[in-house]
C-alpha cells in the first residue's frame, strides 16, 4: 500500500545545523528504504512565505501569497512509501527527523487508474521541481455524489497526461479520505499515534502532483488547470532539489 | 443435549474465535461476519445428517471460508483478492493441526490489537472491540454507553472503514511495538470495565455486563500473553468488582468504601485479585494498574476500615506517583496521608493541588476538601467545599450523596 507522509514541524524552530543533520537523516533515511524498495520519493519544501494559493471562483483565477492555513506547524516536507500496512508507515514515521518537535500525517494514496508512470528524479536543466498540495472541500464532493467525483478524478488524470506529454509532470495522486488520516508524533521517546488528520481544516488535503515549472508563475498556471481548484485550493509549493536522494523504487 | 442446543452451545463457545481467524483469511470484516453467519447455517444442515465433527471450530473456519469465496465468485470480486486469499490459505495450512488451535487463540489477541489500535478514534475502538471481540449487538452496546443505535452503528462502521482503507495489519505487535500498542488495549479494557462500574445511570443490568465483558478481555490477554500489567490491570478490575454489592444501597445510594459491609465482598474475586498482583508484583516490571491493584488488595483484605494500614497505602501512592505522576494520584494519596496523619496534614496537600491550579472543575477534590474540614469539626468550611462539589458532579448517586451530606451538616448546625 501506497502512503504520503507528510511532515510538519514549526518553520522557525530549526537551528541551521539542526537542519543540515535532519536533512542528512532524511536522506539517509530514503537510501534505506529505496534499498528495501519502498522509496516512492521524497523532498523538503520551501518556507511557507514562498508558497501560493489558486483558486477558479465564477471562472476567475485568485491567486494569494502564503500558504492555504496559518498554522502553528508548517507542512515541511514529503515522503511517499510503499509499505505492507499502517504498522509499517508509522514505524517510518517516527524515523523522521522532524516527528520529535512535530507532526507526521499518514495518508493512504488512493489507487488512480490512468496516471502516467512516475517520472525518476530531478531533470536537468532550469525546470525546477513544485508540489502541488490540493485541498479539497470533502463535503461538496461528498454531496455531488461519486459519479461526478470520479469524472472529475478521470479529468484529473487527462491534465497529468498532458502535463506528462509536456514534460512537466514528475508524479500525482490523490489521497483516501480525511478518515482514513492517521497522526503521528514522538515525545521524550513515547510515540503518540492519533486517528485524524494534522489540523481538522474545512478544506482537506485530497491529493498532490510533483510537477516540473520554469518558475512560479508557471506552476501556479499549471495548478489551475486542476479541476479541485472551481471547488477548493491548490497551495502551490517549491520543492528543495536534493541531488543525493535515491532513485525511486519501480 | 439436543443437536439444536449443541449447535448453539457451540456457536457461544466458538463464534468470535471462528470471527477472528475468518477475518485473518478473509482481511475484511464484513466478509467474515457473513461467512461465520453462513457456515453455522451450513452446520445446522448438514451435521444432523453427518454428526458434529471431531473439530466443528476447524470445520467452522473452513466452511465459512468456502462461503466467502463463493460470495466473492458471485460478486465476481473473486479475480482481484483470488491471489491474496490463496497466499493466506498457504499460511494458514502449512501450519499443522495441533498448531491450529494456537493459531485461532492468537487470531483473537490480533483481534484485541486491530480493534484498538490508536489509529482508530478511542471511542470507535472501544465500540469495535465489544462488537467484534465480545460479539455484543450494536443496540446492546449503544444502549451501555447511553447513545442511539445509529451512532453506534456509524462507529462501528467507520471503525472498519479505516482498518481496511489505511490499512490497519491483522498482527499481533512486533516486540518492539509492543509497549505502546498493548497500553491502547489495557485502556480500552478499563475504560469499558469503568463504564459498567462507576456510571449509575442507565439500564443497571447492561452497565454492570460491559463490566463483566471487561473482566472476560481483561482475562484474554492475560491468558495469550503474560504481561506484569495485564495481570495487574485484571487484579484491579476483580478487586474493585468485588465490592460491586455492596458499594450502592439497594436504592441506588454511594456507600463509601469505610462504610460498606465489608462481609459482602466477594472473597472469590478478591483472592483471586490478590494472587494477581504477587505475580504482577514479582515480575518487578509492573506499573500504574499493578500499583492501583496493590493498593485496592490492602483494602480488600483489611476485614474493618478502622483497621486500614494507610501507612502502606501512602507508600504504595508514592510509588504509583513515580511512574505515573497526576493530580488524581496526588488527590488520593492526600486522603491517605490524611487517614495516617490527621485531616489537617490532608487538607495542606489539597491546597497545594488547588493553588497550582490544578483538578479546578473535578468534583471529588471539593468532596475531598468538605470531608476532612467535617471531621475536623469545621462545618461552615465542610458545608462550602460540599456545594462546589455538588455544582461539579455531574452523576445523580453522587448528587444525592453530597446533598444529603449537606443536609447533615445543616442539622448539625441549627
Amino acid at each position: 500500500m501506497k502512503y504520503m507522509l507528510l511532515v510538519y514541524s514549526p518553520e522557525n524552530s530549526w537551528t541551521p545545523d539542526e537542519w543540515n543533520s535532519c536533512l542528512q537523516e532524511s536522506v539517509a533515511l530514503c537510501h534505506e528504504l529505496a534499498a528495501l524498495g519502498q522509496f516512492h520519493g521524497a523532498s523538503p519544501l520551501h518556507p511557507v512565505a514562498t508558497a501560493h494559493c489558486v483558486r477558479l471562483r465564477d471562472g476567475q483565477r485568485l491567486v494569494t501569497a502564503g500558504p492555504f492555513a496559518e498554522t502553528t506547524e508548517q507542512l515541511g516536507g514529503y515522503y511517499i512509501v510503499d509499505v505492507p500496512n499502517l504498522d509499517d508507515a508509522i514505524a517510518i514515521a517516527c524515523r523522521i527527523p522532524a516527528v520529535k518537535k512535530g507532526t507526521v500525517e499518514i495518508r493512504p494514496l488512493f489507487p488512480l487508474d490512468g496516471l502516467p508512470a512516475e517520472k525518476p528524479g530531478p531533470a536537468s536543466g532550469d525546470l525546477r521541481q513544485f508540489l502541488l498540495i490540493c485541498y479539497d472541500d470533502e463535503e461538496y464532493w461528498t454531496a455531488v455524489g461519486p459519479d461526478v467525483h470520479l469524472a472529475a478524478m478521470r479529468e484529473a488524470a487527462e491534465v497529468t497526461r498532458d502535463l506528462d506529454s509536456r514534460g512537466r509532470y514528475l508524479s500525482a495522486s490523490p489521497l483516501r479520505p480525511v478518515s482514513t488520516a492517521t497522526s503521528v508524533r514522538l515525545r521524550d521517546g513515547r510515540r503518540i499515534v492519533t486517528d485524524g488528520p494534522f489540523a481538522e481544516t474545512r478544506e482537506i488535503l485530497g491529493g498532490y502532483y510533483l510537477i516540473l515549472a520554469q518558475h512560479p508563475g508557471e506552476a501556479v498556471d499549471l495548478a489551475a488547470r486542476h479541476p479541485g481548484t472551481r471547488v477548493g485550493t491548490v497551495e502551490v509549493r517549491q520543492v528543495y532539489t536534493l541531488t543525493d536522494l535515491p532513485e525511486s523504487n519501480p | 443435549m439436543s443437536l439444536a442446543e449443541r449447535i448453539d452451545e457451540i456457536y457461544r463457545a466458538e463464534s468470535r474465535r471462528v470471527l477472528a481467524t475468518l477475518i485473518r483469511l478473509l482481511g475484511d470484516f464484513d466478509l467474515a461476519e457473513e461467512a461465520l453467519h453462513e457456515a453455522f447455517v451450513a452446520a445446522a444442515e448438514k451435521w444432523p445428517l453427518e454428526g458434529v465433527p471431531a473439530n466443528p471450530r476447524a470445520w467452522l473456519v473452513s466452511t465459512g471460508r468456502f462461503k466467502a469465496i463463493d460470495a466473492l465468485r458471485r460478486r465476481g470480486r473473486f479475480e482481484e483478492v483470488k491471489a491474496e486469499l490463496v497466499n493466506r490459505h498457504v499460511e494458514v495450512t502449512a501450519a499443522n493441526a495441533a498448531r491450529a488451535d494456537d493459531e485461532i487463540a492468537d487470531d483473537r489477541l490480533r483481534l484485541i490489537f486491530t480493534c484498538c489500535h490508536p489509529a482508530i478514534d478511542p471511542n470507535v475502538q472501544i465500540a469495535l472491540t465489544l462488537r467484534e471481540v465480545c460479539g455484543l449487538k450494536t443496540e446492546e452496546i449503544a444502549s451501555a454507553f447511553l447513545t442511539s443505535s445509529s451512532t453506534m452503528a456509524q462507529r462501528i462502521v467507520r471503525g472498519k472503514a479505516k482498518i481496511r482503507d489505511a490499512g490497519i495489519p491483522f498482527v499481533i505487535p512486533s516486540a518492539e511495538d509492543m509497549r505502546y500498542r498493548l497500553d491502547s488495549v489495557l485502556m480500552v479494557i478499563y475504560l469499558v470495565f469503568n463504564e459498567g462500574y462507576s456510571a449509575s445511570s442507565g439500564k443497571a443490568v447492561t452497565r454492570s455486563d460491559l463490566s463483566g465483558e471487561a473482566i472476560r478481555l481483561g482475562r484474554l490477554v492475560v491468558e495469550l500473553l503474560s504481561d506484569p500489567e495485564a495481570i495487574g490491570l485484571l487484579a484491579l478490575m476483580l478487586l474493585q468488582e468485588s465490592r460491586r454489592a455492596s458499594r450502592t444501597t439497594p436504592e441506588g445510594d454511594l456507600v463509601l468504601l469505610e462504610e460498606q459491609d465489608r462481609s459482602r465482598w466477594n472473597q472469590g474475586q478478591i483472592q483471586e485479585g490478590v494472587a494477581l498482583v504477587h505475580r504482577a508484583l514479582s515480575t518487578r516490571r509492573f506499573g500504574a494498574y499493578s500499583l492501583q491493584a496493590a493498593i485496592a488488595a490492602v483494602h480488600a483484605t483489611t476485614s474493618e476500615a478502622s483497621a486500614t494500614d494507610w501507612g502502606q497505602i501512602v507508600a504504595l501512592y508514592d510509588a504509583l506517583l513515580s511512574v505515573h505522576p497526576s493530580p488524581v494520584v496526588e488527590l488520593n494519596r492526600a486522603v491517605g496521608v490524611a487517614m495516617r496523619d490527621g485531616p489537617a496534614a490532608g487538607l495542606q496537600l489539597i491546597d497545594d493541588i488547588v493553588d497550582r491550579g490544578e483538578l479546578a472543575d473535578y468534583h471529588l477534590i471539593y468532596a475531598a476538601r468538605a470531608d476532612l474540614f467535617r471531621r475536623l469539626g469545621n462545618v461552615v468550611e465542610a458545608r462550602r467545599a460540599y456545594v462546589l462539589a455538588l455544582a461539579k458532579a455531574r452523576q445523580e448517586p453522587e448528587r444525592r450523596f453530597l446533598r444529603a451530606r449537606i443536609a447533615e451538616l445543616e442539622r448539625a448546625a441549627n
